[in-house]
Parts: C-alpha cells; structure tokens; sequence
C-alpha cells in the first residue's frame, strides 16, 4: 500500500440534465493493485470510469492518473491508459494486423517498430494464425483477446477493464480471466467495472457504488466482515446488504449476468 | 511507444494519424463492394438511362448533347453519396467501437479529423471517376489537364461535404436519422447547383423548328426566346439565386469547364469556393469531433 498511487480521485461528481450520475467520488489505487467498481445498473460506475479515462469531464472534483490530471494533461494520461470496453470496440471490416497497426499510430509507436509491436501482440494474443483475417469471422473470445493486446500494445500503466467478460462463453471467459490475472502477477495496475461478484472478489480491493456514490471501498475480507458480519461471508451478501434487492432500470433489459445473479 | 506520443502534447498535425486514419478510410470503402456497386448503377442511371432518355427530346445545351452536359454533375452525385456515406461511418464508429477507442488514445483528434476527412476525400474521387469511364462512350474526350482538375475539385468537393457529414453524424444519435438527413442533404445540394440544367442558355429541342409564331410568341411571355436551331432558357430568378448560393453550383461549374470547356460562373469564385470550402469544413469537423479533454 506504499506504492505511489497510479489513480487518485477527489470529489468527482457528473451531472446529465436532471441525472446526477456521480457524486463525490473519491478513490486511489496504488501502483500494482487492483481495484474491482461494483454495483447495480445506474449506479454510476460507466460514468465514473469515463471521467477517470478522460472521455467525460467531470463537473467538479479531480483526477490523476500515474500523476496527470484527466482534464488539464488528458493527452498524457490517454498515454498510459489501456483501456478494454464493454461491448467490443472493433471495426469488423478491418483484419487483427490492421487493428494494432492502427492503434499503434494512434498512440505514436514509432513506424519502424510497428511490425515487430503488432507481431508479439499477436503472438501473445494467440491470434497468430488470424493475424490477416477479416475481424468479422472472429469468435467473441477471439475479439476479446484483440482487444486486450490492443490495449497493452503501447505499454501502459493503468489498464481499465468494463465488463471485460459480458457475452463470453465459459471457455472464453476462462482464458481471458487467466490473462488477467497473469497481468495482475505481473504488477500491472488495474481498474475494472463487472457484475460478476466472483471475479472482483479476487481482487485486492472492491468499490461499491450505488445512487452515484462509492458508499463502500476496502479489501473483500475486510467488506465481507464489516457489512456482512464475516469473512466467510460472500461478496454477494455485501452487494446486497449495501445496494438491496431491488431491481432497478425498470422498463430496460437487465444484463443476463446481473439476472442470474438476482434469480 | 507512447512517449514519443507525448514529446509535443500541443501538436495538432500528426502525419502518422492522419495516414493510419487515411488508409482506414480508404481501405474500408474498398471493400465495401456495395458502394461502387452504387456509383456504377448510379452512373448508368442518371448518365445512360436519364441522360439518353432525355437527351432524344433535348438534344442539346449550348452545343453539348444533353448526356455530355450532365457527365460533370453525375460525378458530383457519385462524390456526394460516396463522401456522406464515409461521414455515416462516423456513426457506425461512434456506435460500435472505433471512434472511442480514438477518444481514449492521445492521438490529436485535429489529426483524426484530417485523415477522416481526407480518406473520404479519396474515396469520393474513386467513386466520382466512375463516370469519366463513359466519358468516350458519350464523345466527352479527356486530357490530362482535365482529368487532373476534375479529381483535384472532386477531392476538395469530397472533403468538403464529408466535414459536412461529420457536422450532421455527431448530431445524430441513431442510424437512421443519418440516411434521411443525408438524403435530405444531397438531394438540394445536387439538384440546386445546375447539373442537370444550365443557369441560362440556348437549349435545342427536337422538333423546335415546327414551332408555330403563335407558341413562339406564348413562349416569349414565359421568359423563353427562340433563337436559331434552339431557345433561350432563363432560370427565375429566385431559383437562379439559390443555384448561385450553392457552393457545389462552382464546383460543377469548374469541372464542366475543364472537360467540356464550357462555364457559366466567374472561374475565379469557383477556384476560391473549392478552397475555401475544404478549409471551413475541416474547422467545423474538428470542433464537432473534439472530446471534452481536448476543450
């Protein structure tokens, strides 16, 4: 916990018309931790995580990622963000090669090391073989794989994750959570929104937001003794102990998982 | 890797953006067999079917066949469709992925704007050359100046009215409001700019000759005059002052000059609005598509 944090946050708060998304947030995760945002539908994490990879600006508070703020040196805090969407970020017309090689203009690798940086992310990826096909034949798996490499292919310091594994079957579920996991061992920070409880108990701490606030933020144990009365308890008696058993965005479609879940 | 992104975090004009932005664009209308489909089944219909169809009755526009005078303003039509429908690609990026991708790179978005812009630009002089492939069929002979004219205003046409597209898509939420926008666009900006009939001139029609004194004297109430083998055709006035509003109006003017050697426009007006155009266009792009950090 003595690492110099990679993300702080102080009083962040988004306001959309009458919508007050996010109030008062504040948070840091220091360098090689990580940190899992749960919470129901509405509850402000997509926000909190568009401000703190500068895609929103928030209407009061800050933010610093590895030291830049998000809104006056956003360039730079672009610079060492990964960043992995929930719903994939791809151009399907576009082949795996074509896709790094954009991503790696898009974020300055020099030209003559292009190849080299698009062929171990590939390998790495295990997309080798497709390296040249067209990303629309690509297996939901596969195109989770291409996005985890395009966000580490420039190297960078935080990697976000939101929802990294909606819509994957099991097997793909399973290989892109070990991927994780090894850039965790590996010291790699990072910052992730899901409504799969299982996969933000093994991470070293985990937000609870609800109603646009973090109303609870420490390690799983300590959450699971605090809220739920033991450290045998399940991060799920946490969740709804905090944010109850309502459901919420009546009149859309939940996600399937957050259904499963509540079943 | 991404320090050399960050030595000029001023800098506006990334080439290797713009290029890797550029080669998308164009490689993505490439293999969108649909679109040149379009611009062939464009080109047939409004060149062969409309301009021979038409051309029997009105056999010519001041000494042009009728099919020779509408070439330039169905490469526009084709540089029209095929700079919206890369603009629409916005929206489909915007929805599906790629657009925040580049909004959480440290690409600058000026960049991006240019490489959009440009890469529709290529596409629109592609998808507008498709004409010029009946250019010999419909006795039009092309030099090399011409031809090079043509593709240079279709370009700045082309990044023009794809800046324009990229204004109305970051407007526009959904899908579908593009397409009825965009048609809502191109369809004004087409028929109001004098390509399928001339500001004025002498028009020949079959059988005009036959034409008794008395029709003649009717016609001349109407603002038409029969001169010769033809008549005088005078747009009202309020039309003429739309057509001559209509920056796309110069430029088709331009390039009917550079193939046919025939204009109605000051050429110096047309030259200034072909550069002019790209250049607002650009700036209105760029301060449509910046992200909140870049503000």
């Amino acid at each position: 916990m003595s690492a110099a944090p990679i993300l702080e946050a102080l009083g962040l708060s988004k306001r959309f018309k009458d919508t007050l998304a996010v109030t008062d947030v504040s948070l840091t995760l220091p360098a090689g931790e990580s940190l899992a945002l749960i919470g129901p539908n509405g509850a402000g994490k997509s926000t909190t995580l568009a401000m703190l990879t500068t895609a929103q600006h928030p209407d009061s508070g800050t933010a610093r990622v590895d030291g830049h703020d998000v809104v006056h040196a956003a360039r730079a805090a672009r610079g060492v963000l990964g960043v992995l969407f929930q719903d994939p970020a791809l151009d399907a017309s576009m082949t795996a090669r074509e896709t790094l090689a954009l991503h790696a203009a898009l974020h300055g690798i020099p030209r003559r090391k292009t190849p080299q940086h698009v062929a171990q992310a590939l390998r790495e990826a295990g997309l080798g073989d497709a390296a040249d096909r067209s990303i629309h034949g690509f297996s939901g798996g596969m195109k989770r794989r291409l996005e985890l490499a395009r966000a580490l292919m420039h190297g960078p310091r935080l990697l976000v994750l939101d929802e990294p594994t909606l819509g994957l079957d099991p097997q793909g579920r399973l290989d892109l959570w070990a991927r994780i996991n090894a850039l965790r061992t590996g010291g790699m920070s990072v910052l992730m929104t899901t409504h799969v409880l299982d996969e933000a108990d093994s991470f070293d701490r985990v937000g609870i937001m609800e109603g646009g606030r973090l109303v609870a933020l420490d390690t799983p144990g300590a959450l699971k003794s605090r809220f739920a009365g033991s450290v045998d308890a399940t991060l799920e008696d946490v969740f709804f102990h905090l944010t109850g058993r309502a459901l919420r965005d009546a009149g859309q479609p939940m996600r399937p998982t957050l259904i499963r879940r509540l079943a | 890797m991404t320090a050399h992104a960050l030595q000029n975090p001023v800098q506006w004009v990334d080439l290797r953006v713009v290029g890797a932005i550029w080669q998308r664009e164009v490689k993505s209308y490439l293999r969108d067999r649909s679109q040149i489909f379009g611009g062939v089944s464009r080109t047939v219909l409004w060149l062969v079917i409309l301009g021979f169809g038409l051309g029997a009755t009105l056999r010519e526009i001041e000494g042009y066949t009728y099919t020779q005078y509408i070439l330039p303003g169905v490469m526009v039509l084709n540089v029209l469709f095929a700079a919206m429908q890369s603009a629409f690609a916005l929206v489909y990026d915007r929805r599906h992925g790629l657009l925040r991708q580049i909004l959480v790179s440290p690409a600058p978005l000026f960049s991006v704007t240019l490489g959009k812009l440009m890469g529709g630009a290529s596409a629109a002089v592609i998808q507008g050359s498709i004409p010029l492939l009946f250019a010999p069929l419909i006795g039009v002979h092309l030099t090399v100046m011409g031809v090079l004219t043509a593709w240079a205003v279709m370009f700045a046409m082309g990044f023009a009215l794809t800046g324009l597209g990229v204004v109305v898509a970051t407007r526009i939420k959904g899908l579908r409001g593009f397409g009825s926008i965009s048609n809502g666009v191109i369809q004004p900006l087409y028929f109001l700019s004098g390509s399928i009939f001339p500001l004025k001139g002498i028009v020949g029609g079959v059988g005009f000759l036959d034409i008794p004194q008395s029709l003649r004297d009717q016609l001349r109430d109407h603002g038409i005059y029969a001169i010769g083998g033809g008549w005088v055709v005078e747009l009202p006035v309020w039309l003429e002052t739309i057509v001559r509003l209509n920056p796309i109006s110069y430029q088709i003017d331009l390039m009917r000059h550079a193939m046919l050697g025939f204009h109605q426009l000051p050429l110096g007006l047309g030259v200034l609005v072909t550069i002019a155009c790209p250049a607002i266009a650009l700036i209105a792009a760029a301060i449509c598509l910046q992200r909140p950090g870049d503000r």
